[in-house]
């Protein structure tokens, strides 16, 4: 018998009220070394497939204990064994407590940044071309291109990071990840400070009318729980 | 089961997706590409996937691409 994990949560007694998770399966609440885990029964070795209710499952359970607590969710179709979930927990106490505590009495909130822009085509003739030219000339567009999203992708960052930074406890930003989507970022908010934060990016969107904005949350601190992510990036290896 | 999307605040300039399949996008990407790892323990499954996960890993990609998943699914 393995476990579904979906959360690790501190001063949480008991839950409320019954919960479904993953195939409908009770929710239960038990204790490792002073955390609080949300666990499901789950038969099987292989984890859940992906799906719609799978997944929508997985993130309303770690909602739950949202209203009371920050918790540090688990990524969907983590079913260690029993033993192994205490394992990894005793090995890695010290650094889930330091977690709980950079995300205590916070949220996450999601910004995407899209940018509708396309300046590759513009100063380029569109003759005939032999099929060896016109390739070259494709190619050598698709690197212009590639490195203007790249510059705008850094000063939009700079940006959003100059009109909500005063409220970013933490964040987590990506650049450039795609042709359109130039920056995807995930700010660590107070929860005292959302309604401000929230006001502060309506206004600065105002002003940049040439970019598409989706924002989201508050989530679970999904973008700023993940340990191994950090050891990885620090030294290296994983 | 309840929405989680009763707390979830979608503002969005992009009119092209239903703001339930925004936030669909959206869960996804945290749920799936974030959050504690025990090492050695995730091998998602990507069969009988029903929406739009064919886009996942790009989901950060583009409305555009997603776009295009969510006009195929439906």
């Amino acid at each position: 018998m393995r476990l579904y994990v979906y959360c690790l949560v501190e001063k949480i007694d008991r839950l409320t009220a019954t919960i479904r998770g993953i195939s409908a399966a009770p929710v239960r609440l038990i204790t490792i070394e002073d955390f609080q885990l949300l666990v499901s029964d789950f038969e099987g070795d292989a984890p859940p497939p992906v799906t719609r209710e799978n997944v929508l499952a997985h993130d309303a359970v770690v909602r739950t204990v949202l209203n009371h607590a920050t918790p540090l969710p688990f990524r969907f179709g983590t079913v260690p064994t029993e033993a192994q979930l205490r394992s990894y927990i005793t090995t890695h106490r010290d650094a889930l407590e330091a977690k709980l505590a950079q995300v205590r009495g916070c949220v996450e909130m999601s910004v995407k940044i899209i940018s509708d822009t396309d300046e590759t085509e513009s100063g380029w003739k569109k003759d005939d071309l032999s099929p060896g030219t016109a390739f070259l000339q494709q190619k050598q567009r698709e690197l212009l291109g590639s490195e203007r999203r790249a510059e705008e992708a850094k000063q939009v960052a700079a940006w959003l990071e100059s009109q909500v930074g005063e409220y970013v406890r933490q964040e987590d930003v990506n650049l450039c990840p795609t042709e359109k989507l130039i920056v995807a970022a995930a700010h660590l908010i107070a929860r005292e400070k959302i309604a401000e934060y929230r006001g502060r990016l309506a206004e600065a969107r105002k002003t940049r009318p040439e970019l598409h904005f989706l924002v989201s949350g508050p989530w679970p601190p999904y973008s700023f729980s993940n340990i191994e992510l950090e050891f990885k990036t620090r030294f290296g290896v994983s | 089961m309840s929405s989680p999307f009763d707390q979830v605040l979608i503002q969005s300039d992009v009119e092209q997706l239903e703001q339930a399949d925004l936030s669909l996008l959206e869960t996804l990407d945290h749920v799936l590409n974030r959050g504690l790892v025990i090492a050695g323990e995730i091998t998602i499954s990507v069969a009988d996937i029903d929406l739009i996960f064919l886009g996942l890993n790009v989901l950060l990609s583009s409305v555009e691409t997603a776009n295009e998943v969510i006009k195929k699914r439906g």
